[in-house]
């Protein structure tokens, strides 16, 4: 076992203690002045910038981010229903990735929900956005009966159709937003 | 004979142990979305924490201590404590994902709400910490782990069209995406890779193990042959994702979608085998992360630590653990998503990377812990231009992950 004693405020100095030079500190102190008296300027001006860069479009980047998000969810949701069909995985993995999915969905819907629109252009995308989201929803809602129900409930090609129709509504209002 | 089987048990651990659910949902996310053309920083993250974890067992095995031990002693307690406070702080985040993986690999198994699987998994994480055999632990994790093999079985049953998917392998950025995304998940690649924890529980476990100078050389067999197979693997799951969801425009954000190929490929057999190598891979990062997190409070403070001494004789050691668990415990009851939670935490790695490294690099290099076994030019200038991309990689992170929101 190796023991070495070090010098710990300083080894490489052997043992000296090394003090700052006096100018340095006013240096430090007359650079803190500065920046504090520009620091609102330019957080002032970073803000400006930030709102004129996001001014106008942020009802259409949220719903296209929503729509984008939301096609993923359908599309995982789909495939796990055909790999279900074919007899390729399980219903409780398959009805745990359709739960996924869902939550992705109402996520989005959230984000959708949250917009405070302003012009009735962006009050109409938005309408339209909760419309498509809730059918996405409806339709995974669907999927997930067929999997879990032996009652004569949706059968998986039920769920199947619905989740293609879902993504079908999904892909015309991305069309529609425009991709993010 | 009895030699030749403890290397190959070694490799197929280190293969088994390399993949962790930072390793599986990054790669995961990465193939879904850039198809391969990030594969490059696999190869990257691999030579780097090649490099590393040898280097850190070789101070294990040269001084008789672990790392984090000695980089207390060599560079004093304010870089020590730096190096702890980065190094702990992701061995925490770390220890949560772990958890959380494990119970939503439970899920996808059992389709019982992943919440309900949590305490049961923290509690099954400490039982093992407690009562089994480090050796024993370190094995049958890693054994079990290598069954993620499957991922590499089902992209072959999947019959890719291998000109195209070794043509995405060009480092490129997809039309859909933006330079910044890209850049981001290369950090989070490299972060996932290159995660602080592998190193200290290497040192430690060298420790563990009773490590001398004669076992340098199955050392660095197990991490020169088994952590680059390790890096395949994460390929194969990256692979897996480029050929089924990136064509079918899913993003992945669950661990739900990482099996999908597997299924897609290689049916419910595939699907057991997966899930069985989801909950080994994650529980056996959930052993190294806690243990980890003791092994650098433990070594950091002075205390008594280590499996090899009765519980009664390291109670710090393993109150802190216990600790560590309830943590994570606690922060994945708020409902946070363990996916989100891991994402986070391979970024927030590779900012903490050169705090990790950079002290291992001194200590190597002092003779006076290392005697003969400092390290050679050739692996100190490959040390240096890593040290440069981690602090490049390091100083990105956060930038990026503000510009692109988390790579949304």
């Amino acid at each position: 076992m190796v023991v070495i004693r070090t010098n710990r405020a300083c080894p490489e100095a052997g043992g000296k203690v090394l003090t700052r030079p006096a100018g340095a500190r006013t240096g430090r102190r007359t650079l803190a002045t500065v920046a504090c008296r520009w620091a609102p300027l330019a957080v002032a001006f970073l803000g400006a910038v930030l709102t004129s860069c996001s001014a106008g479009s942020a009802v259409t980047d949220t719903v296209a981010t929503a729509a984008q998000d939301s096609s993923s969810a359908i599309a995982t949701a789909k495939l796990a229903v055909g790999l279900d069909s074919g007899g390729k995985l399980t219903r409780a993995a398959t009805s745990t990735t359709l739960d996924d999915a869902l939550k992705e969905v109402q996520a989005s819907r959230d984000t959708v929900l949250r917009l405070s629109p302003t012009s009735p252009e962006d009050r109409q995308v938005r309408e339209e956005a909760l419309k498509v989201l809730d059918s996405s929803a409806a339709s995974l809602t669907t999927a997930r009966n067929a999997v879990s129900s032996d009652d004569g409930g949706p059968s998986l090609s039920d769920g199947a159709r619905a989740l293609a129709a879902a993504e079908d509504a999904l892909s015309q209002l991305t069309s529609k937003v425009g991709k993010k | 004979v009895k030699r030749l089987l403890g290397v190959a048990l070694g490799i197929l651990t280190a293969i088994g142990g390399f993949v962790d659910i930072g390793d599986l949902v990054t790669n995961a996310v990465v193939g879904s979305r850039f198809g391969l053309s990030l594969v490059w920083v696999v190869l990257v993250g691999v030579i780097g924490i090649c490099v590393f974890a040898n280097m850190s067992g070789r101070v294990a095995a040269a001084s008789g201590r672990a790392t984090f031990e000695v980089i207390r002693e060599r560079l004093g307690p304010r870089a020590g404590l730096a190096n702890l406070s980065a190094s702990f702080l992701i061995n925490l985040m770390t220890v949560t994902a772990e958890i959380g993986g494990i119970a939503l690999a439970l899920q996808l198994a059992s389709s019982v709400n992943y919440l309900l699987w949590i305490p049961l998994a923290a509690v099954a994480v400490w039982l093992v910490i407690w009562r089994v055999k480090f050796s024993i632990m370190e094995n049958v994790t890693g054994l079990l782990g290598l069954t993620l093999i499957v991922f590499a079985v089902a992209l072959f049953l999947l019959k890719p069209d291998w000109g195209n998917l070794a043509s995405q392998a060009i480092p490129a950025v997809p039309a859909a995406e933006t330079g910044a995304t890209y850049w981001y998940f290369a950090i989070a690649l490299f972060g996932a890779a290159m995660t602080p924890y592998e190193v200290f529980f290497f040192s430690s476990g060298a420790v563990e193990e009773g490590w001398k100078i004669k076992d340098l050389i199955q050392s660095r067999i197990n991490v020169l042959v088994g952590f680059p197979l390790g890096g395949l693997l994460s390929v194969a799951i990256a692979a897996c994702a480029a050929v089924v969801l990136l064509p079918a425009g899913i993003a992945v954000t669950s661990l739900s979608q990482v099996i999908l190929p597997v299924a897609a490929g290689a049916g419910k057999l595939g699907l057991a085998v997966v899930l069985l190598g989801l909950v080994a891979a994650t529980f056996g990062a959930a052993l190294e992360t806690t243990l980890s997190s003791g092994y650098t409070l433990a070594q950091f403070f002075g205390w008594s630590w280590g499996k090899f001494r009765k519980p009664a004789e390291a109670a710090r050691f393993h109150l802190a653990m216990i600790i560590c668990l309830l943590v994570g415990i606690a922060v994945l009851a708020t409902g946070v998503d363990p996916v989100l939670v891991t994402e986070y935490s391979v970024v927030f790695s590779a900012v903490a990377l050169p705090l990790t490294y950079l002290p291992i690099l001194i200590v190597a290099n002092d003779p006076q812990y290392m005697g003969k076994h400092v390290n050679g030019r050739g692996v100190n200038v490959v040390a240096m231009v890593y040290l440069v991309v981690i602090l490049v990689a390091s100083l990105a992170a956060i930038p990026l992950m503000i510009v692109t929101g988390a790579g949304a």
